[in-house]
This record gives C-alpha cells, sequence and structure tokens, in this order.
C-alpha cells in the first residue's frame, strides 16, 4: 500500500488533521469575520452566548470574545512554530554531533544539556521572564531552550545506536568522509525521529505559551493571548462562563490536533520510538 | 557501579552550576528590590543605604561568594521583603507542597495503572477506546483550565468542594486531582503499552498451556514485568508534577514553594527566589538521576 493511502487510513492522523484544519480556518478566517479583536465598549460587557452582534458574546471590557480567541490562534500558533523550528534544528544537530562523535565533545553536551534538563520548562520560563521582562521574546526563548534539549536528548540516543549499526561500519570501513555519512546515512534514519518530536513539542509549546501567559508573563495586553483570556475569563466564572470556556476549548483542540497527528505518524513511521518518545515527554 | 558514582558526582557539579545561573539570572533584571521593603517617600539616600545593608552594593561575583558561604555554615538569610527566616519559611512551603505532590504522585499511579491494564485486557473494546480516548483527552486539555471547570463544577455549581486555600482534606482534592491529570493521562498509555507487548511474549502461552488462571497470569506475572519500567520511570514524573505545581499552586492559592517562588520573583525577593528555585531544580535533578538509575537497574541490557 501506498503511504499515501496508508496515512488515508490512520484514525489518528486524519482525526488530527481535521481538527487541525478547522483550527487554522479559524485563526486565518476568525478576525476577518469578527472584527476588531481591541474594540472596548465597556456597556456591553459580558455578554452570553448567542448576542445579536457579538454571536459569541463578550468579555469585561466588552470585546468580541471570538475575535479575540481567533486572533489568539494566530499569536499561539506564531510562538508554537518559532519555537519549534528552532528546537528541532539546533536540538537534531547538536544531539547528531553529540551521539555521532562521542568522547570528550559528547561529554561536554551532555552535561549542558543534562544541567538545562534539571530546571522545570516553567521556572525556566519564570526566570527568562524576570531577567529580560514579560512578553512572547522571553516565552519563546524559555520554552526554545528546553524543548532543543529535549530533543537533542532523544536524538543523541538514536544517533548512538544507529552509529553501531552494520551499515555505518561498512560506510566508515569504506572511507567515506564523516560528512557524508552523517548526511547520506545518519540524517535520513534521524528524520523520522525528529518529524515525530516535532509535533510533540509543537503541543508543549502551546500550553506552555498559554501557561505563562495565563500567570501572567506571556503576551501583553492589549495582544489577546488564549491563556490570558482563560485567565481574564476565571475571575467573572459566575457571570459569564464562556469568557474562559472559548479560550479553554480551543487551546485543548489545537494541542489535541498536533497530538494526534505526532501519534499517527509514529504509527506510520516507526512503531518503535513509542517508548523513546513517552520517557522523554516528561516535562 | 562506577557508573552510579559518576552520575551523582556529576550531578552535585550540575547542582552547583544551577545555583550560579540562577543568581545571575534573577539578578540580570535589574528591578527595583527596595520598592517592595520600604515605603515610597524613602529617598534615594534611604535606598542605597538598604541595598549597602544587605550587601547588594557589591560585585556580583562578591555577592554570590558570600551567599555560598553563608549556605555552607546553614544560614539561608533572610527575606527581603518582610524580613522573614528563610529555613523556617522553607520548612514550611516545602511540607504543603510535599502532601500536594505526594498526593498527585499517588493519584498517577492508583489511577493510571490500573486503567491501562483494563484497556490492554479489553483491547479494541469499547473499553478500550473509552479509556485510550480519555487519556488522549487528558494529555491535550491544560491543567490550568482543567483546575477551572473543576472549580466551576465542584466550588461553583454544587459547592461540595473549596475553590481555594487550604484546610482539612477537602482543599487538597482539586489541586491533586489537576496536578495529577498528565501524569494519569501518561501512565494510562505507559502501562497499556506495556502489557500488551508482555502479553506477546512466550511465557505467557506457557503458562496458559500449563493451566494457570487468566487472573493469576494477568495480575501475577504480566503486570509485574510490565509494570518495572514504568515504576523505574517514576523519578520523571516527579520532575512533571514539580514544573506544574507551580501554576497550580497559584491558581489554587495553596502555600507551597511554587506559589512563594512566584510572588518572589514578582517582587524581585533575591534570597528567597534563590533558595527556592534551588529546591525546585533540586527535586527535579534528583527525580532525573532516580529515574535514569532505576531505569538501568531494571535493564540488565542497558548495564556496562
Amino acid at each position: 500500500m501506498s503511504r499515501f493511502r496508508r496515512a488515508r487510513k490512520n484514525k489518528q492522523l486524519m482525526a488530527g488533521v481535521v481538527i487541525g484544519a478547522f483550527v487554522l480556518l479559524l485563526a486565518i478566517f476568525g478576525p476577518v469575520i469578527f472584527g476588531d479583536y481591541a474594540k472596548q465598549d465597556l456597556l456591553n460587557g459580558h455578554k452570553p452566548l448567542g448576542t445579536p452582534g457579538n454571536f459569541f458574546g463578550t468579555d469585561a471590557l466588552g470585546r468580541d470574545l471570538a475575535a479575540r480567541a481567533t486572533f489568539g490562534i494566530r499569536i499561539s500558533l506564531f510562538v508554537a512554530i518559532s519555537v519549534t523550528a528552532l528546537a528541532v534544528v539546533i536540538g537534531t544537530a547538536i544531539g547528531m554531533i553529540a551521539g555521532y562523535v562521542k568522547g570528550k565533545l559528547d561529554g561536554a553536551i551532555s552535561f549542558v544539556v543534562d544541567f538545562i534538563w534539571g530546571f522545570p520548562l516553567i521556572l525556566v520560563a519564570v526566570l527568562a521572564a524576570a531577567s529580560l521582562g514579560s512578553g512572547l521574546l522571553p516565552v519563546i526563548l524559555a520554552v526554545a531552550l528546553v524543548n532543543t534539549v529535549a530533543i537533542a536528548r532523544v536524538v543523541r540516543g538514536e544517533v548512538l545506536a544507529i552509529s553501531e549499526k552494520e551499515f555505518i561500519v561498512a560506510a566508515k570501513a569504506g572511507g567515506y568522509s564523516v560528512t557524508r555519512i552523517l548526511t547520506r546515512h545518519v540524517i535520513p534514519n534521524v528524520i523520522p525521529v525528529a518529524l515525530v518530536l516535532s509535533s510533540y513539542y509543537i503541543a508543549v509549546a502551546i500550553i506552555a505559551e498559554a501557561a505563562l501567559s495565563f500567570v501572567g508573563l506571556g503576551a501583553q495586553p492589549p495582544l489577546p493571548s488564549l491563556g490570558q483570556m482563560v485567565s481574564d475569563g476565571r475571575n467573572y466564572m459566575r457571570i459569564n462562563v464562556w469568557e474562559s470556556t472559548i479560550p479553554g476549548v480551543i487551546i485543548f483542540l489545537m494541542v489535541l490536533s498536533v497530538s494526534l497527528i505526532g501519534d499517527g505518524l509514529r504509527d506510520l513511521l516507526d512503531p518503535r520510538l513509542r517508548t523513546a518518545v513517552e520517557r522523554t515527554s516528561a516535562k | 557501579m562506577i557508573a552510579i558514582v559518576r552520575r551523582v558526582v556529576l550531578t552535585l557539579i550540575l547542582l552547583f552550576a544551577s545555583s550560579l545561573a540562577v543568581f545571575a539570572a534573577i539578578r540580570l533584571s535589574g528591578g527595583d528590590v527596595t520598592a517592595a521593603r520600604l515605603p515610597a517617600s524613602a529617598t534615594a539616600a534611604d535606598r542605597q543605604l538598604f541595598l549597602q545593608q544587605v550587601g547588594l552594593d557589591q560585585p556580583i561575583l562578591q555577592q554570590y561568594w558570600t551567599y555560598l558561604g553563608q549556605m555552607f555554615r546553614g544560614n539561608l538569610g533572610n527575606s527581603l521583603t518582610n524580613n522573614a527566616d528563610i529555613a523556617s519559611l522553607a520548612v514550611d512551603k516545602m511540607r504543603n507542597s510535599l502532601i500536594l505532590g505526594a498526593a498527585a504522585l499517588v493519584l498517577v499511579f492508583a489511577i493510571g495503572i490500573p486503567l491501562g491494564l483494563l484497556a490492554a485486557l479489553k483491547r479494541n473494546t469499547w473499553m478500550d477506546t473509552g479509556i485510550t480516548s480519555f487519556s488522549v483527552a487528558g494529555m491535550a486539555i491544560p491543567n490550568f483550565w482543567l483546575a477551572l471547570i473543576l472549580i466551576y463544577i465542584f466550588a461553583i455549581q454544587l459547592q461540595v468542594l473549596p475553590a481555594a486555600g487550604q484546610g482539612g482534606w477537602k482543599y487538597l482534592v482539586l489541586p491533586s486531582v489537576v496536578l495529577a491529570a498528565e501524569g494519569v493521562a501518561l501512565t494510562v498509555r505507559m502501562t497499556r503499552s506495556a502489557v500488551l507487548d508482555t502479553l506477546g511474549n512466550d511465557f505467557v502461552r506457557t503458562l496458559r498451556a500449563a493451566g494457570l488462571s487468566n487472573r493469576r497470569i494477568y495480575l501475577k506475572h504480566v503486570l509485574r514485568n510490565s509494570l518495572l519500567p514504568i515504576v523505574s520511570l517514576a523519578g520523571l514524573r516527579v520532575g512533571q508534577i514539580v514544573g506544574y505545581a507551580l501554576v497550580v499552586e497559584v491558581i489554587f492559592g495553596w502555600p507551597g514553594v511554587g506559589q512563594t517562588l512566584v510572588n518572589a520573583v514578582l517582587r524581585r525577593d533575591y534570597p528567597v527566589v534563590q533558595f527556592f528555585s534551588l529546591v525546585l531544580v533540586v527535586v527535579v535533578t534528583l527525580g532525573n538521576l532516580a529515574a535514569s538509575i532505576g531505569y538501568t537497574l531494571v535493564n540488565p541490557r542497558l548495564r556496562k
């Protein structure tokens, strides 16, 4: 069966793709349909679901919830994609060098990696926010740092295992250069791991950004961040429960979509990855 | 054995480096330390005098040296904001966090393992689908939003549990459930796939042929073989719980290490930030160390 047909048959992957497409459509068209996310109308606050003009209701300042939430998806995706791009590229490179070169260089890299691995993600972000000020930049840097390290750990392990295999030993004996062995023989075997890991770490990045904005360290007002909307809404749960529920549902759908895609890809590309991923996803 | 000793020594060096990193990071910010302690009417000279008294006018390396020296003598210093003795503050907050963390860890294994086993034994039935979907959802739901949902249902609508604060066991229920949620979901998945792996082994067929009851095969042989890797990785769950505790303690107003740390960062209370971050790093690093040793011990193949 072709790859494409196998992909179509994978239920998790397809469910993830459908949910993801829905969220993407919201991000693209939502702000166009629902209007300005920053427009206040103080006399029109806490409107419930189904209000004419603001179908999904309004927040404490009378701003349209749907406009804010759909714009929040854009911010969330921007952070998640930039974090993951940084982390996957740098993490894979570092992990590959450490795993292939071994020796003192590996020792030094592993020390730094273990050092950063000892910090809980949220603590790194809190410290980054303390030294750089609140905003999206410290969040991106902190999450990228921790995810880079997490990816480097897994890739290093994979490369260590691959480099003992016969085909690498044969390539070495054949006198090929290190660059050629890495690009032709090691990298193609690491790509599936990197692909599966990147979908997991997109999920981690989305949750981390939302959690940090929830405690007030991420995106600063008037930018609408989903985590911050949940936090704003929590004070008004008795008045209008949708103010925290709409952004909450959207975060849930985004994370659900990328984790389903990750699970699907893993089954499709390499079922053996299951344990490798689960061992490291503890963050 | 040598490998384990090496790891322990390496861990100590790591912790030392962490203390330096935290020390430098919090000082880089340059926020006003005096704002939380001195009244708004204090003059620039007053503020300078205060910095001098607490030693913050020294060069940063000098400060670090003094800090290390004091710490090794067992003197953790005092909070900059209210002059509270950090050692006694720490005992109190750490006990609270320990109660919360331990409750969450118990929930993770007490709920996760039985559900995972059940899903594996009834695989491809509605029960398996239900449990698996529950665990996929459990991993995707952001814990701070789960906290709000539970508060809405149990504290606002049903009014059976308190929304925040600390008191009897009722105050522990919601925060520990929220803290445990992702760990439960992950444990269900790991148990399910580990049990399925074990069921495929030849010895299971042999035991069946020998006439053992299913119950005995599953509980005594299969579960035991599947659990070793999961329990040996408990250290990683500890690290996860510690990280999330920061957010969960803030939401539920649980007076633990996480809440103290977040408040101290906001007020630029350096000594408190230094000590409490270090506590978190020590716990996570020890958790990682325990997981790596535990995993090596139960996997003879990984021993060199």
